[in-house]
């Protein structure tokens, strides 16, 4: 006889406003088995993970826990159905013991009195289960990055669960101490949990997983044994898309070096970044989530410090410590999180290109009315920005606006060197057109640019040169016309390094 | 898979939204003269008119600074009375050693520089700024009592006074005259120059500004700063008036000064607001408090209503903000 899986998730659909996020995507996980779910940055895993939390509802489909169809309304619900969810962004409290910790949820308690001894017990038997070698009376906060993921597990796990979603358990983790993860995982699994388990690291998915779910635009792919499954396998299948979006490239002539960064690192985050972009030359800078693109671009903008290495701008070595530095070597940042560090919403289009630029419309301090207005009309206009109404609040713009408006500040100050991550990030079809088009043009007035995207089909398009970045450091220098799979290989680390 | 943003659609203001908040205080300031011209005949003259301007003059300064502390979002400068006392005790105590206008110097420098101290600590190394300002309000006030040993300082040059108070034209006194020169001072500062753009920037997001090259932590410094040297300015003035300073004397200031900034509507959540909000807000309490007198109204109720004035004035700004959908 063969019981009714854990998990029965069926047809769901997602639509956020004008984005197709799921399509008719169906999974089914048994207690007991390891299930990953593989694919692309903004492939559907997280929003798929969020419809079984409770934190998204679909537009359709039906979820089944246990054989008995279910509504699952919020998180709060979704973990009394005994839904629990690790995510990669770890929700400790960090003044709190270990085992207050895994107690959180429910700790045991007499009259509203938490009972000291029963909870410290409770946690060395779910650590005991797990087999994790932690102490329960150390402060979370004193723990290191590893230890606090097996504390947020044993977490998930004391509250019971049939179904545990582990959602980039590695990715700040060694090699080593996945290995530890590992065990735990295996000793969930002998206890009958069903594990949803998502990963970029395709080699831990062969060696843990019992069953693939590739997931690629928003649909599924492939559900499958994972037996006998290779990385080349799972990459295929991640990209094997036809590329529907069209991204004309301008073709311009390159010119000399302008940016060189040699061996830049800071901490651990990266190091060893060795880097050039010409004149009128586009270079992409590819990896997955957490490989350290965003890192290395603020570092060589001076957002954040690096610690090691130099940079050099056309010819002249540069010692870039603020973005102040940045802007007076030339270089120019379109961020990746616009609302945090692109725009200041309260003030007008005008206020905001003019930002990065004062220097250049005052004097002795005083800004120059008239000459503000010029270069703000004159750039809110060259980029498209519609209606090009300066003194318009600019949180009053859509999204693909706001990034045009974000591009004059920048233009504004005449930059050299622009590095730019995730221009397109959400903005709709027509206004990335409008962006391929202004990074295109500026190529061919001979900056040179540096881009950061997730969408490899648009780091491929529009890039002369790309860098594959992976855990840190370079992987890979792909001439124009590699593949998607060339990429995805060196991202994923399976390219002997 | 990003999820759809706020700023995805296009937010339309109605009329009220986009002028309402701008018209709202000269209205009210309009009903106040109305209120006031029926209740009292003493009302409307330019005695009692001019009275309340001299009585505006010196926390209208201090104002000038806190506008400056609110929309860098520096949320508040509660040393202001240990900064006023600075002044106030230092132009008296040194009038007769160096010459009444070189005293009122050193009280201004030595405001400043402690001003410096509060900029240093919120500005570059983060701390709360109502905790830090609290702190070394309560330090320099100290200092201030064991210098002076806690009595009242007589000043002894009675023609400094005078020319304080001497009314200009016959009707407005000077000290009415550099309340308006540094509220004026103060706008152009604000509206024309670098820094004005980068004070409005940095209250609005710190980040973003950050990343545009704007040196955020000397602009936040800077407002502390600023608001040091003008209530140590307001001290000075006020010492010389009155030719009689104690610790105590700033006791208050930095309450009205924050009355004033938030009746205007300038927001504590920076990023907004400007000198002539801040100056309606303190014309619009300092008239309220005048017709409270003039009706014989004792001081303890006036209290109770300027603090009533506060919590509407900021669930106002609340509601504002979520109407807009600004939050």
């Amino acid at each position: 006889m063969n019981p009714a899986p854990s998990l029965r998730m069926r047809g769901i659909s997602k639509t956020f406003p004008g984005i197709r996020a799921l399509t008719d995507v169906s999974l089914d996980v048994a207690g007991g088995e390891v299930h990953a779910i593989v694919g692309e940055n903004g492939a559907g895993k997280s929003t798929l993970m969020k419809i079984l939390a409770g934190v998204y509802q679909p537009d359709e489909g039906s979820i089944e826990l246990a054989g008995e169809a279910v509504r699952i309304a919020d998180p709060i619900d979704a973990r009394r159905r005994g839904i629990g969810m690790v995510y990669q962004e770890l929700n400790l409290v960090p003044d709190l013991s270990v085992a207050e910790n895994i107690t959180l949820g429910g700790p045991p308690s007499r009259f509203g009195f938490v009972r000291r001894k029963a909870l410290r017990e409770r946690a060395q038997e779910v650590l005991d289960e797990l087999g994790a070698r932690v102490h329960p009376d150390d402060l979370v906060g004193s723990l290191p990055v590893s230890q606090q993921q097996l504390v947020e597990i044993a977490k998930a796990y004391a509250a019971s669960p049939s179904i545990i979603v582990l959602d980039e358990p590695t990715s700040s983790l060694s090699e080593n101490e996945a290995q530890a993860l590992f065990r735990v995982v295996e000793r969930m699994k002998a206890a009958g949990i069903a594990i949803i388990y998502i990963s970029h690291r395709l080699r831990e998915v062969i060696e843990l997983a019992d069953r693939v779910t590739v997931l690629r635009d928003g649909r599924l792919v492939e559900s499958r044994d994972a037996e006998g499954i290779t990385a080349a396998d799972m990459i295929r299948l991640m990209v094997g898309r036809d590329i529907t979006d069209v991204f004309p490239k301008r073709e311009v002539p390159i010119g000399e070096v302008v940016l060189k960064v040699e061996s830049l690192g800071r901490g651990d985050v990266f190091d060893g970044i060795d880097l050039e972009v010409r004149a009128g030359e586009i270079v992409g800078l590819a990896g997955i989530v957490g490989a350290g693109r965003t890192e290395v671009a603020r570092a060589v903008f001076g957002l954040d410090r690096a610690d090691r290495g130099h940079i050099t701008v056309s010819g002249t070595r540069v010692t870039i410590r603020s973005p102040r530095d940045g802007v007076e070597a030339g270089i120019a940042y379109v961020p990746e999180d616009r609302k945090r560090d692109g725009l200041v919403p309260q003030l007008t289009v005008k206020d905001n290109v003019a930002l990065a630029s004062l220097g250049a419309v005052s004097n002795a301090g005083w800004v120059r009315g008239s000459a503000e207005r010029r270069v703000a009309t004159d750039r809110a206009t060259e980029l498209g920005v519609s209606p090009p109404l300066i003194d318009r609040r600019v949180d009053t713009y859509s999204g693909g606006n706001q990034q045009k408006v974000v591009f004059a500040k920048w233009l504004a100050t005449e930059p050299r060197v622009l590095i730019l991550d995730e221009p397109t990030r959400g903005v709709d079809v027509g206004a990335k057109a409008d962006i391929h088009t202004i990074i295109g043009e500026l190529a061919a007035r001979g900056a040179a640019i540096l881009m950061i995207s997730s969408e490899l089909p648009e780091v491929l398009a529009v890039s002369d040169r790309i860098y594959v970045l992976h855990e840190g450091r370079l992987s890979a220098e792909l001439p124009r016309g590699a593949s998607e799979q060339d990429v995805m290989r060196a991202a994923t680390g399976e390219e002997a390094a | 898979m990003s999820a759809p943003t706020a700023t995805d659609r296009v937010v339309k203001q109605s009329l009220f939204d986009r002028y309402g908040t701008s018209l709202a205080m000269p209205v009210g300031i309009v009903v106040l003269l109305i209120v006031g011209t029926i209740l009292s005949d003493r009302f409307l003259s330019i005695s009692n008119l001019t009275n309340v301007l001299i009585n505006m003059s010196i926390v209208g300064i201090i104002v000038v600074g806190m506008t400056f502390v609110f929309i860098t979002r520096g949320l508040a400068d509660l040393s202001v009375p240990a900064m006023v006392a600075v002044g106030g005790l230092l132009v008296l105590v040194l009038d007769d050693v160096i010459g009444t206008w070189p005293a009122a110097l050193v009280g201004l420098l030595v405001a400043t520089a402690a001003g410096l101290v509060n900029g240093v600590l919120i500005g570059y190394a983060g701390l709360n700024p109502v905790i830090t300002t609290l702190a070394s309000g309560t330090i320099v006030l100290g200092i201030a009592q064991a210098f002076v040993g806690g009595v009242i300082v007589y000043g002894q040059d009675p023609v400094a006074k005078d020319v304080l108070t001497e009314r200009i034209f016959g009707t407005v006194p000077t000290i009415v005259l550099i309340f308006l020169l540094v509220a004026l001072m103060g706008h152009l500062v604000l509206a024309r120059t670098v820094f004005g753009r980068w004070t409005y920037a940095v209250g609005g997001n710190p980040h973003a500004t950050e990343a545009s090259a704007v040196p955020v932590r000397r602009v936040k410094a800077g407002a502390f700063v600023l608001t040091a040297s003008l209530s140590g300015l307001a001290g000075v003035l006020l010492g010389i008036s009155l030719q009689a300073a104690r610790p105590g004397i700033g006791t208050g200031y930095e309450f009205d000064a924050i009355t004033a900034v938030v009746v205007g509507g300038v927001s504590l959540l920076g990023g907004s607001g400007s000198i002539p909000r801040a100056m309606g807000g303190l014309l619009f309490v300092q008239l309220l408090t005048n017709i409270m007198t003039l009706q014989g109204v004792p001081s303890e109720p006036q209290g109770m209503v300027k603090g009533a004035l506060i919590v509407v004035a900021v669930a106002l700004d609340v509601f504002l903000r979520r109407r807009g959908g600004r939050e």
